[in-house]
C-alpha cells in the first residue's frame, strides 16, 4: 500500500486532513496547489483508477480505501520523516516542538493549507504522540529484554496479521535473539517463538515492562 | 447424520496451525506417505486419503497449516472456503499442547465458522517434558467439544480420535460448541449486521454463517467485503459495518481487527490459563542449548556453512564409493551376462537394442543417479525433521532481502538442492504472488540432485572436488544476481518475515527412512521410464544413423560456440526430460562411463555449467506452469536457455587460459 508523495498530498487535500467528510470541489484543490488543472490531471486519474476517490461532476470524495491509505500513510510519514531523530518519542516531540514551525510553513506555503486543516493535522499528531510516549520499538530491544506491545504501525493487513499471531496490545514479548546485519528478531510471545523481520519489528511499538507491572498491580 | 450413516462415506478434514503434527496424524489415519517435516508450511497442497473405520469409509483431508482464517495468504482463503462451503462432516482440529493459547485462537475461529469439530490435543508428551500439564476434561468442557490427547508420532490416541469422530457422528457424544462473545460495542454491531445479512443477502449467508460474515466485515476482511459488495443488496450491510468499525476504532483507538483479535486472545488466554498447570519450572533443555548455538548471531553462520559443506561432502564421498561398487557390478558382470543370455534366443540387432537401450538405461540410472540422490534425500530428511530449516531461514533473512525475498524463501531454495519440483511448489510459503514468482525464478537455477549427479559425477570425479565446489559457488552468485535483477524489474513491494520457529526435535529413524523411501520411489517412478525410454530412442537413432543429422544441425551451437564435442548435443536435448540423462546418455553414446576419454576437463566444466542452467527439466517446467501460468513459465525457460548459452560460451573462452 505504498503511494508516492504527490498522490498522498493530493489525497490529503481531498480529505482536508480528516476535517471534512463532505465532497471537495476540484477547483478548490487546484487553487490550493496553485497550479494549472492539467497538472493535477494525472494524479487525479491515478486516484480514480485505484479506487481511492469517488467523483461526481467536479466534486471529489475519498473512498474508504482512500481514507485507510491516507491514515496509514500519515502515520508512516511521521514515522519516516523523523527516523533519524533519537528514538521514537524524540522524533514526535521534535516534530511538535522543534521543527514544527518549518513544517507548518512548508505545508502552508507549498500547499496552501489553512489553519483549520493544520489544526486537524496537529490534533492527529498529538494523539499519536500520546501513544508513542515512553516507548521504543521491538527492534530496539536487546536480547533478553521484555516489553509490552503498545500498538503496531503499518498497513491494515500487517497490523491484523501481527495481532492474529498473538502480538495484540498489552501482550508481553521477550526478545530471544536477533540476527546480525539488520536481520530478523526472534521473540517469545504467548509461549511461541516467532521470527520477525527487522522492518516489521521496528513497526511494533512496545512499552517498558515495569510501567505495565505498576498499572497491572493497580487493577 | 442419518443420511451420512446410510452412505457410510464421510469426509473428515485435519485443520490446525502449522507444524502441530497434522501430517503425522494424517499418515497414521490413512497409511499414506504424506511428507512430514519440522518446518511451517510444508503441506502446501491439501493431501487426500481414505480410512476404513468401524464400517465407515472416511475421506481424510490434510489442510495446510494456518494461523488464522483471514486473507493473509492464499492457503487461509482456501482453507476457510473449504470448511465453510464444502462442509466436511467432521473437522479434527489438531492442537499443539505446548503452545495451547496460540492454537486455541485458531480453534475459536473454527467455532465461529460453525464447523463441527473435535480436538486432537497433540504432542502432550513434549508438553509434559516442558512441565506443562493440561486438564483435558476442563478444556473439553470450556470449548464444548471432545478433546483427545494424542502423541501422533507414537500413534497414541489416534484410535480414540476416530472412535470419538464416530461417536459424534452417531450422536452418542454431543457437541455444545462455545459461543464466542465479544465486548458490548462489537456484539451490538454484530447483531445488527447479522440481521441485515440474513435479510438482504440470503445466498451469501447460505454459504457462510451470517454472524461469521458480520465478524469478517468488522475485521475488514477484503475477500468478504468484495463478496458482499458484489451483491446488489450488499451496500446496506457494508455501510452499516463501516459505521460500526469507525465507532469501535474511535472507542478503542485501535483498528477494529486488532480489537477483535485482542478479544479472541483474551478468551483463549482465560481458557488456557484455566486448564494449564505448569508442574515443574521449565528447565533449559538440550534443544534450547542447540538453538542458542545454531541460531546465534555469529556462531550460527559457521554452523550453517559446516552443515552445507558436510552435506555435500557426505553425498560426494558416499556417492563416489557407491558409483564404483555398482559400476563394477553392472557393467562388468550383469550386462555381459544378460547380453550373453539374450544372444542365444534372438538376433544380434535386437540384443543391441535391448541391452544397449533398455538394460544400459536401467544400469546407468542405478549406477550414476541413485548413488548421489539417495544420500542427499537422507540428509534432507534429517534436516527437515530436526527443525533446522527455520533457523537457516532466520539467519539468511537479511541476505535474502538483498534479492527482495525474506528468509522463508531460503527453505524452498534449500529444497531445490534435492529437486526443483517440490521447491517450486514450496514457493507457496511466500505470501504474495510477486514473492512466489521471484522465489520460483531463482529456485529453478539451484542445482538439484540430478544436476549434482553431473557436477559431482563429472567435474568432481574427473576434474576435482574444488572445481565442483567452484561451480556451486558460481551458481549461488548467479542465483543472487538474477534474483536481484528480477527484484528490480518486477513491480511491487517486498513483504517482511513473520515465521514461527518450531522447537528442535530428534528426527526419528522411521520417519527419515519413510521419507527417503517415498522420495526415492517418486524418483524411480518418474525418472526411470524417462531414462529407459530416452536410452531406447537414442539406441534407435544411433542404429538408424539419424543421430548424425541432428548432431550436424546443433553443431554450430554446441561445437562452435560452447566448444563441446558435437555429439553432446544429443544428451543436452534429452536432458530436458531429466538432467541426469545428459550424463547417462553421454555414457551410452560414447559406449563407456569413463568420461575422461570423451571430454577434456574444460569441456566437462562447460558441459556441467550448461546442464546446470540451460532449462528446467520437464517436471519442473510443469510445476512452473501450474504455479505461475504458461506465460511466466515460458519466460523462465527462455531466460535460462539464453543464460546457459551466454555463460557456457563465455566460460569456454575465459577458462581456456586456465584449464585444458
Amino acid at each position: 500500500m505504498s503511494i508516492d508523495s504527490e498522490l498522498y498530498e493530493f489525497l490529503e487535500l481531498v480529505d482536508g486532513f480528516g476535517a471534512e467528510n463532505r465532497p471537495v470541489d476540484l477547483s478548490a484543490i487546484v487553487l490550493k496547489l496553485k497550479c494549472h488543472v492539467d497538472e493535477v490531471d494525472n494524479v487525479l486519474k491515478t486516484a480514480l483508477k485505484a479506487g481511492l476517490i469517488e467523483r461526481s461532476n467536479d466534486l471529489l470524495r475519498l473512498t474508504d480505501r482512500g481514507r485507510l491509505i491516507v491514515k496509514t500513510h500519515r502515520e508512516r510519514y511521521v514515522h519516516k520523516e523523523y527516523e533519524h531523530g533519537h528514538g521514537l518519542t524524540g522524533r514526535v516531540t521534535e516534530l511538535l516542538e522543534g521543527r514544527v514551525r518549518n513544517w507548518r510553513g512548508h505545508w502552508r506555503k507549498r500547499h496552501g493549507f489553512d489553519d483549520r486543516a493544520l489544526e486537524n493535522l496537529y490534533r492527529g499528531l498529538g494523539e499519536l504522540k500520546g501513544r508513542i510516549e515512553e516507548t521504543s520499538t521491538l527492534a530496539d530491544l536487546r536480547q533478553g529484554e521484555k516489553g509490552v506491545v503498545a500498538f503496531a504501525l503499518g498497513g491494515h493487513g500487517l497490523v491484523r496479521r501481527l495481532s492474529e499471531m498473538g502480538l495484540t496490545p498489552g501482550t508481553e514479548v521477550t526478545v530471544v535473539r536477533s540476527a546480525p546485519l539488520h536481520g530478523p528478531v526472534e521473540v517469545k510471545v504467548r509461549g511461541v517463538s516467532l521470527a520477525l523481520g527487522r522492518g516489521i519489528a521496528s513497526k511494533i511499538i512496545v512499552k517498558g515492562l515495569e510501567r505495565d507491572a505498576e498499572s497491572g498491580a493497580g487493577t | 447424520m442419518q443420511r451420512a450413516e446410510q452412505e457410510h462415506s464421510l469426509t473428515i478434514a485435519l485443520a490446525g496451525n502449522a507444524n502441530v503434527g497434522k501430517s503425522t496424524i494424517f499418515n497414521q489415519l490413512t497409511g499414506l506417505d504424506q511428507i512430514v517435516g519440522n518446518w511451517p508450511g510444508k503441506t502446501v497442497e491439501r493431501a487426500e486419503g481414505t480410512l476404513h473405520f468401524k464400517g465407515y469409509t472416511f475421506k481424510v483431508l490434510d489442510l495446510p497449516g494456518i494461523y488464522s482464517l483471514s486473507t493473509y495468504s492464499i492457503e487461509e482463503i482456501v482453507a476457510r472456503d473449504y470448511i465453510a462451503i464444502e462442509r466436511p462432516d467432521m473437522i479434527i482440529n489438531v492442537v499443539d499442547a505446548s503452545a495451547l493459547e496460540r492454537n486455541l485462537y485458531f480453534t475459536l475461529q473454527l467455532l465461529e465458522l460453525e464447523a463441527p469439530i473435535i480436538m486432537a490435543l497433540n504432542q502432550v508428551d513434549f508438553a509434559s517434558k516442558r512441565g506443562i500439564e493440561i486438564d483435558v476434561q476442563r478444556l473439553s468442557l470450556a470449548l464444548g467439544v471432545p478433546v483427545i490427547p494424542t502423541v501422533a508420532i507414537g500413534g497414541i490416541g489416534i484410535d480414540g480420535v476416530m472412535s470419538t469422530v464416530v461417536d459424534v457422528l452417531e450422536g452418542r457424544v454431543g457437541l455444545k460448541p462455545l459461543k464466542v462473545r465479544y465486548g458490548k460495542e462489537v456484539e451490538g454491531g454484530l447483531d445488527k449486521i447479522e440481521t441485515i445479512i440474513q435479510e438482504r443477502l440470503p445466498e451469501l449467508s447460505a454459504k457462510y454463517p451470517a454472524r461469521w460474515i458480520a465478524i469478517k466485515l468488522l475485521e475488514r476482511d477484503e475477500d468478504i467485503e468484495k463478496k458482499v459488495q458484489s451483491n446488489q443488496n450488499g451496500k446496506e450491510a457494508l455501510e452499516y459495518a463501516h459505521t460500526i468499525v469507525e465507532e469501535i476504532e474511535r472507542l478503542h483507538g485501535e483498528p477494529s481487527s486488532v480489537v477483535i483479535a485482542s478479544e479472541r486472545y483474551r478468551i483463549v488466554n482465560n481458557i488456557a490459563r484455566d486448564v494449564t498447570q505448569v508442574v515443574s519450572p521449565p528447565k533449559t533443555m538440550l534443544e534450547e542449548k542447540l538453538d542458542a548455538v545454531t541460531a546465534h548471531r555469529i556462531l550460527g553462520y559457521p554452523v550453517l556453512i559446516a552443515v552445507m559443506t558436510a552435506t555435500f561432502a557426505t553425498i560426494f564421498v558416499v556417492g563416489d564409493l557407491l558409483v564404483g561398487i555398482l559400476n563394477s557390478l553392472f557393467e562388468k558382470t550383469l550386462i555381459p551376462i544378460i547380453a550373453g543370455a539374450l544372444s542365444v534366443v534372438m538376433p544380434q540387432a535386437f540384443v543391441h537394442l535391448i541391452v544397449g537401450g533398455f538394460f544400459s538405461g536401467i544400469g546407468a540410472g542405478i549406477t550414476i543417479a541413485l548413488p548421489y540422490i539417495v544420500p542427499f534425500y537422507i540428509i534432507l530428511a534429517v534436516l527437515e525433521d530436526s527443525g533446522y530449516l527455520p533457523r537457516a531461514a532466520f539467519l539468511m533473512d537479511s541476505v535474502m532481502h538483498r534479492i527482495g525475498l525474506h528468509g522463508k524463501a531460503f527453505i524452498p531454495l534449500l529444497l531445490g538442492y534435492g529437486c526443483n519440483v517440490p521447491a517450486c511448489i514450496g514457493c507457496r510459503i511466500m505470501e504474495t504472488d510477486r514473492e512466489r514468482f521471484l522465489a520460483g525464478l531463482v529456485v529453478v537455477l539451484v542445482p538439484c540432485a540430478a544436476r549434482t549427479v553431473i557436477i559431482l559425477g563429472l567435474v568432481g570425479r574427473y576434474v576435482g572436488l574444488p572445481a565442483a565446489l567452484a561451480l556451486y559457488i558460481f551458481d549461488l552468485v548467479l542465483v543472487f544476481a538474477l534474483g536481484r535483477l528480477a527484484f528490480r524489474v518486477l513491480p511491487g513491494e517486498p513483504v517482511g518475515l513473520i515465521m514461527e520457529m518450531p522447537p528442535y526435535k530428534m528426527p526419528s529413524l522411521k520417519n527419515v527412512g519413510k521419507k527417503t523411501w517415498a522420495r526415492t520411489k517418486d524418483f524411480i517412478y518418474i525418472a526411470f521410464p524417462l531414462i529407459i525410454g530416452g536410452s531406447v530412442v537414442l539406441e534407435i537413432l544411433r542404429t538408424t544413423g539419424l543421430v548424425w543429422s541432428i548432431v550436424d544441425l546443433m553443431a554450430p551451437f554446441v561445437n562452435g560456440w560452447l566448444g563441446l564435442p558435437a555429439i553432446t548435443g544429443i544428451p543436452l536435448i534429452f536432458g530436458i526430460l531429466r538432467k541426469e540423462l545428459t550424463l547417462i546418455l553421454l555414457s551410452e553414446l560414447a559406449g563407456t562411463t569413463d568420461f575422461g576419454r570423451i571430454l577434456s576437463p574444460l569441456q566437462m566444466v562447460v558441459f556441467a555449467l550448461v546442464t546446470m542452467i540451460y532449462i528446467p527439466c520437464v517436471a519442473t517446467i510443469a510445476a512452473l506452469v501450474r504455479e505461475f501460468g504458461w506465460k511466466r513459465a515460458v519466460g523462465v525457460v527462455i531466460i535460462d536457455i539464453l543464460l546457459a548459452l551466454l555463460i557456457g560460451g563465455s566460460a569456454y573462452r575465459i577458462l581456456a587460459a586456465y584449464i585444458q
